[in-house]
Formats: C-alpha cells, sequence, structure tokens
C-alpha cells in the first residue's frame, strides 16, 4: 500500500517569495463582487464575474503563513504530557516536535488525534476564538456552586490556590491554542502550569496546604448528631469566632484535591455518611471523637476534642441594636409575633413534630367549613383562607404549572447519554474583567456535538443545564466544518392578571 | 490524484491546488474550515483545509480521482526512533541556513539599489551638513556608505509556517469501502441512502452543498455557489419511514420563508430515485 502512494511535500516558499510577502495586502476582498445572480444564462459576463471571483478565491487559498523569525516564539509539543510548552510567554507561535517544525495539517494529525480534543471541539474552538471569545476547557469540579458564589466562598479558594502555580498535572493534558497563526496571537498560549493552577485548579488545592478551611453553614440534624465522628478538624476549632451551627469542611476538599482533576463531575459532598453533631446548648454531648481520616488533608492529624469550654463561649456576646433597629423591633411587636413565643411550638424538640402541629392546627380550622359546600360531590376549588388575591387564585386553579429548567436536576443520576460540557466562553472585553486566576463568570457554555446525532432529552438538557449552574448551555453542532449555535431559553407565559 | 485525507470521520484537503481542482472541474464545493492566512482572526472567510461532506469524498473516489489516505505518525514513537530524526533536523537547518544567506543577499541587493537611487540626495545632505559644519568637502568619503556590508540580523528572517505538510510523511491508503474509525459512514444506511440522492442531483450538473443551515441534508444550486443562489432545498427521506404532516409543513414553510424550493428525495419504484418538490402557492 505505501509504495504506491509517493510521498507528497507542500508548497514550499523560495526566499524571494518569503522577502515578497513583506509587502503583500492585509485586506480580505469581499466574497461575491456585486449581487448573486439568479439562473445561469451562458453569458459573457456571469462568466467573467464567475472567473474573477474564483481567480481571487484560489489566490487567498495559496497565501502561506510567513512571519519574521524574530516574533515566533518556539513551542515544543510534548506527547507524553500532552502539553505545548512555549519558551517564552506570549506571541505568535512555531511550533516544533522533536526540533522539526510542524506544518499546520501535521499539527491536526498529531495533537487531535491523541483523544483529548476532537476535531469537532477544536473547530468549534477555533472558530470562537476567531470571534474574539477566550475558551477555556470546562472542568465541572471547578464550578463554584451558586450557594459557594453567595458565601463568597468562590473567591477564598482561588485566591488560595496562587501558590501552587508550577504544580505538575499529569492526569489532565491540557493542550494551548496550538495552532500558528500569522497575525500576532494575544497571551493565550501561555505556559501550561499557570494555567493548570487558574481554570481548574481551585477547589483542589486548598486542602494540600492544610492550613485553610471553608466554611459550610449546614442545619445540622440534632437527632442523629449524638456520638458520630465529627467533622471538626481540631486545627479549626482556632477560630476565633465560634461556630455556633457551622461545621469546617476541609476534609472533602481533601477528597477533591486527591482525585486531581480529571475532568469528570466530582461528588459533592455525601450527606449520608457524613453527620454533624450537635454543638447546641441543649446538647449534652461536649466530646467529639476523632475524625475520620479519610476526610482530612493529608497532613493534618485530627485529635478528639473536648468542647466544654468552646459550648459555655457560644452565644455570650449580646446582640447590640441600632436605635433604628431598636425602633422598628417597637413597631413590629404590635402585630408581629415571633414564631418561637408560641408554647406549642416551644414543645416541639424537632422539624418533623413542628409540621404535624401545622398539619393539625389547619385541619382543626378546616373544621369549621359550611357542610352546604363541602359535603357535595363537588367542592370549592380554592379555602378562603389560602387565596388573598386574585393572582393566587389563579395559581391555584392553574392547570399548566410553571417550570424551571433545573427542577428537579439536583436529583437525576449522573449519565448524561455521553454528553458532557465542553468548553467555558467568556468575552474580552474590559466589562467582563477576565483573568486568568479569576475568570469570574462565563458567558456560556458549550457542549459540542455533530449535527446528525440526536436531539438531547429533557433528562440530559437538565443535567448540563445542572452542572453549569446558572450559565446557558450553548450546543455548537457541527455539520461538516459548518457551525451552528443552539440553546434553550428561558421564557414565562404572561399572566393575564394584574397582580 | 487527488489526496483526501480522513481524520475521525472528516475528509480534509490540504493542497490549494487540489481545491482548485475539485471544484472547477469536478463540481465539488465542500467547506473551508482553517484560518485565512493573510487574516485569521474573523470567520466571514476562511482557509484551508477544505472539509469535503462524506458523499463528495465518496464520490471523487468512486470516479477514480481520488484516494482517501490517512496520517501514520500519530503515536509518539518509542525511545529507538531518534536517529532518523537526526538527518531530518540536520536538512531543516541547512534549508534555514541557505534561506537566510539568501534573504540577505536580496535585502543587501535591494537596499543597494535603494542607496543607489538617492544617492545624489545623499550626497547633497552631506555636503550641506559639512558647509553648516564648517569642514572640507571629503568626496572619497561619500562612497562609504555603500560599501559598508549589510547584515541582515537574524531575526528579520523571514520563515514559512507550511499550511501543508512539508515533509513528506508516512500514510496509508484508507478502503472507503468498509467503516474504520477513521472513516465510519461506510454501510452505514442514512450515509448510503443520502449518497444515492447526492450522486444523482450532481449527475444531473448541479452544484451542492451541506444543507442543515436551511434544515435539510443539501442545498441545491444552480451554478458555482460563489455567484449563484441555492434552488432547493434536498430533504432525504428514506424509504418506509413515517413523515409526520408536521415535520412536513415546518420544513416547506421554511423553504419557502428563505425563498427555496424543498425537495423530498426518496427511492421510488423500479430502483430509480424519485424528487417532489413542494412550493407554497396562495388558494388560488
Amino acid at each position: 500500500m505505501e509504495a504506491e502512494l509517493e510521498p507528497r511535500a507542500g508548497r514550499l516558499f523560495s526566499p524571494a517569495e518569503l522577502v515578497a510577502t513583506r509587502t503583500r495586502d492585509r485586506k480580505v476582498p469581499q466574497h461575491s463582487h456585486g449581487q448573486k445572480d439568479f439562473i445561469p444564462d451562458s453569458s459573457e459576463e456571469q462568466a467573467e464575474r464567475l472567473h474573477r471571483c474564483r481567480e481571487e478565491h484560489w489566490q487567498l487559498l495559496a497565501e502561506e503563513r510567513v512571519e519574521r523569525l524574530g516574533s515566533l516564539v518556539k513551542a515544543e509539543w510534548k506527547p507524553r504530557e500532552g502539553i505545548v510548552e512555549l519558551k517564552s510567554p506570549a506571541g505568535s507561535i512555531q511550533l516544533f516536535y522533536r526540533d522539526l517544525p510542524l506544518s499546520i495539517q501535521e499539527a491536526y494529525e498529531t495533537l487531535l488525534s491523541q483523544g483529548t480534543v476532537s476535531l469537532l471541539q477544536y473547530q468549534v474552538f477555533s472558530h470562537l476564538k476567531r470571534l474574539g471569545y477566550i475558551v477555556l476547557r470546562f472542568c465541572p469540579s471547578a464550578v463554584p456552586s451558586q450557594y459557594e458564589r453567595q458565601l463568597n466562598l468562590d473567591s477564598y479558594c482561588k485566591s488560595s490556590g496562587k501558590r501552587h502555580h508550577k504544580r505538575k498535572r499529569s492526569s489532565s493534558p491540557w493542550l494551548q491554542d496550538k495552532k500558528p497563526k500569522a497575525s500576532g496571537n494575544p497571551p493565550e498560549g501561555e505556559g501550561t502550569p499557570e494555567k493548570a493552577s487558574g481554570s481548574c485548579g481551585g477547589p483542589s488545592h486548598p486542602a494540600s496546604g492544610g492550613s485553610c478551611l471553608s466554611q459550610m453553614s449546614k442545619e445540622s440534624d440534632p437527632a442523629s448528631g449524638e456520638g458520630e465522628s465529627a467533622q471538626v478538624p481540631t486545627d479549626a476549632v482556632q477560630l476565633s469566632k465560634p461556630p455556633s451551627r457551622s461545621q469546617a469542611q476541609a476534609g472533602d476538599y481533601g477528597k477533591a484535591a486527591g482525585d486531581s482533576c480529571s475532568c469528570t463531575h466530582l461528588p459533592r459532598w455525601d450527606f449520608t455518611r457524613i453527620a454533624f453533631p450537635n454543638m447546641a446548648s441543649d446538647c449534652p454531648h461536649t466530646f467529639l471523637p476523632q475524625p475520620d481520616e479519610r476526610l482530612l488533608p493529608e497532613n493534618v492529624a485530627g485529635r478528639e476534642a473536648d468542647a466544654t469550654r468552646w459550648r459555655k463561649l457560644v452565644n455570650q456576646k449580646r446582640e447590640k441594636l441600632t436605635r433604628k433597629e431598636r425602633e422598628q423591633r417597637e413597631r413590629e411587636s404590635r402585630y408581629k409575633s415571633s414564631v418561637n413565643a408560641d408554647r406549642e411550638v416551644r414543645r416541639c424538640s424537632n422539624w418533623q413534630e413542628y409540621k404535624e402541629l401545622l398539619k393539625q392546627r389547619r385541619q382543626r380550622r378546616a373544621g369549621r367549613r359550611p357542610s352546604h359546600l363541602w359535603d357535595q360531590p363537588v367542592t370549592p376549588l380554592v379555602k378562603p383562607d389560602q387565596v388573598a388575591s386574585a393572582a393566587a387564585v389563579l395559581q391555584q386553579i392553574s392547570v399548566l404549572q410553571p417550570s424551571h429548567i433545573l427542577d428537579g436536576a439536583s436529583r437525576l443520576q449522573e449519565d448524561t447519554e455521553g454528553m458532557k460540557i465542553d468548553f467555558s466562553v467568556y468575552q474580552a472585553d474590559a466589562v467582563a474583567n477576565f483573568k486568568k486566576n479569576n475568570p469570574g463568570k462565563p458567558y456560556a457554555r458549550m457542549c459540542v456535538r455533530r449535527f446528525d446525532e440526536q436531539i438531547p432529552s429533557l433528562r440530559a438538557v437538565k443535567q448540563l443545564a445542572y452542572q453549569s449552574e446558572d450559565v446557558p448551555v450553548v450546543f455548537a453542532l457541527v455539520d461538516n466544518g459548518d457551525i451552528a449555535f443552539y440553546s434553550f431559553k428561558e421564557f414565562k407565559l404572561p399572566v393575564d392578571i394584574y397582580n | 490524484m487527488i489526496r483526501i485525507h480522513v481524520l475521525e470521520g472528516a475528509a480534509l484537503v490540504w493542497s490549494a491546488e487540489d481545491a482548485r481542482e475539485i471544484r472547477e472541474r469536478f463540481r465539488l464545493v465542500g467547506t473551508l474550515v482553517g484560518a485565512l492566512a493573510r487574516k485569521p482572526r474573523q470567520n466571514a472567510r476562511l482557509g484551508l483545509p477544505l472539509q469535503l461532506l462524506p458523499e463528495e469524498a465518496r464520490l471523487l473516489a468512486e470516479l477514480g480521482a481520488a484516494v482517501l489516505v490517512r496520517g501514520t505518525e500519530t503515536q509518539p514513537p518509542a525511545e529507538g526512533e531518534e536517529p532518523t530524526q537526526a538527518a531530518e533536523v540536520e536538512a531543516y537547518q541547512r534549508e534555514l541556513e541557505e534561506s537566510y544567506q539568501e534573504q540577505q543577499r536580496l535585502a543587501g541587493a535591494e537596499r543597494g539599489a535603494l542607496l543607489a537611487q538617492l544617492a545624489e540626495r545623499i550626497a547633497q545632505g552631506r555636503a550641506r551638513r559639512r558647509e553648516q559644519r564648517g569642514e572640507t568637502p571629503d568626496t572619497v568619503e561619500d562612497s562609504g556608505l555603500l560599501d559598508s556590508p549589510f547584515v541582515l540580523p537574524r531575526s528579520s528572517m523571514m520563515v514559512q509556517l507550511p499550511t501543508a505538510r512539508q515533509r513528506p510523511g508516512r500514510v496509508e491508503q484508507v478502503d472507503w469501502t468498509s467503516p474504520s474509525p477513521d472513516w465510519p459512514h461506510a454501510g452505514r444506511p442514512a450515509h448510503e441512502a443520502r449518497y444515492r440522492v447526492f450522486r444523482e442531483l450532481w449527475g444531473r450538473g448541479y452544484y451542492l452543498s451541506g444543507g442543515s443551515k436551511f434544515g435539510g441534508d443539501f442545498l441545491v444550486y444552480p451554478g458555482d455557489p460563489l455567484r449563484f443562489h441555492a434552488h432547493y432545498i434536498a430533504l432525504c427521506c428514506p424509504p418506509g419511514a413515517p413523515l409526520p404532516l408536521r415535520a412536513l409543513v415546518a420544513a416547506a414553510r421554511l423553504g419557502t420563508g428563505v425563498k427555496k424550493t424543498l425537495l423530498l428525495c426518496s427511492p421510488g419504484t423500479g430502483g430509480a430515485l424519485a424528487f417532489t418538490s413542494l412550493q407554497w402557492s396562495g388558494l388560488q
């Protein structure tokens, strides 16, 4: 087979041609000169126009990329590590593999065939980059959830990740922009170690430092608190403000670090196995056993603790209200009453009992229903105490309930029919404030698919939306080189009631 | 012989001459998917490689005008393969050096010509400056400028970043009649059906391109797409498959909205293909 195909080389410019390219035109003429014709009528004019369009087309295609040697940065392709290492940051690159320069064709064939980036993904990537967006690979574990963002956790994680710049990641190859583009690349092709810590290293790094902590407020279940393994690493008790109901979760970040970011969806904390002890004053248990070592980072040793001393310090500080707040409280006390002031509510010791109490109260109220309305086969749809406005009535009797894409999404299992989010796309303008270590919220997230594949089921769309939190997910469909972008948009059906 | 490089099921053409032949001689359009060398940061006009539809590649292979190949140097080689590279590296370095020398010579000659052109003005300027400074005119010094050897700094040398493969690499032919990881289309019923329609319409003299932008399988042009708009949106309907009226109406509406006629293509009786065109007409 190989003997029949004689090796063929591409076009090589002579030195004279190379020098001549310095003065070539930089403008790109438009596609078709003038309006297109409707039907071919074998006229001279049409043939002439077609000929001109075609000549120009071939002339543009035949041009090659020629650059000053001084403005090129040498870049080495390292297949074993799956990265391209640049000798110096920024600039147009000349790609080398084992000391020989690679042509673009060879770059396509060798770099793309490794399996980490498919040709389709590359086509979408280059399309977006040419439009000026910043495109990064998507790493699910690095997405701060909305809750974490509320607590301002993500900025904390990112800043502590800065310490681990040169950390080499062997299991997750990072491929930079590897196509040598002639006119000036912006600094996307930067050294891989920095990128590795930037977009994916966020949550996994803090634990290896050992002293980083993150706080997660979680409703602790008082009933199951006694005697179970505490997740409070004893280093955590050095906090100046004693946690009243929040526990430190450094252990889980340790879990994430051990599993180096391999771009699979890491499970978040498994609350069925983690229990939180009750540290409130009504619970007599003050002895905390040693925490489970699997949940702690490597260089942190857990030990048992006696929390008696801490308990005495809890809730000591008297709340100081400003004058405005005091006045507001006074006003409100005239008509508002705290739920906890009710004796029956205080008697409930957990949520279940409280819900029972509420149910009983409702039923008692319901016992006062007029029989001519409620004992018939056809009963009213709404009760007087349930609705206070026309909009509420409409809500009660509506057949179609509005639903959000994320409804029920957290309960879905992991299987997404092979679909995953491939890229995060950021806008590169001054407003977006993109920084390598702190990219901020992306403009959209891309899922690259072939055009002739099945449309995603609602289940898959929900799962992708859940992975992407509040950033819209866009499907980039590639049909033999043509790319089209599709996404689902939220909208609300208009309601014909003035609320 | 046109060479089509297959990569993950995509048929790519890297040579500008081959692309020209494909379009002008064989009436096949394809899509350009690379960045244009002259102006890479835009999407209005793209450059090589040219990606062909699987149907286009198969047609060329069937006509015997092209051969499907696959590069074989995709895996990182074992440790013992280093020595063969040394010769190539040396050759590359030599070429680079020769190019540099030649560019230096050319640049020097250019500079010399430029200086000769402006020699008079330079001399005049010199004389004027010397008068201002009050020195005696010295004619020997004038020609000094032209004699100093011109050295082109290495970093100013122009270097080509080639698009197509420069060094002949090992390639092996891909059989388009049997499915393989790089060419999975062979034997797939959807591909076969589309190919039949493609071949038929191409045989009638039309230009065809991908139709996903308009909700169909192909766009049918009366002439080169550079100069003509498409007339039809071709939709391939597999035999026996149900075609819900909703889908039909949607497709016909779309066609009308973009001023094209919808063409339903399906294998008809007796092995020939049947074409049905839909045009939205009024009540009259």
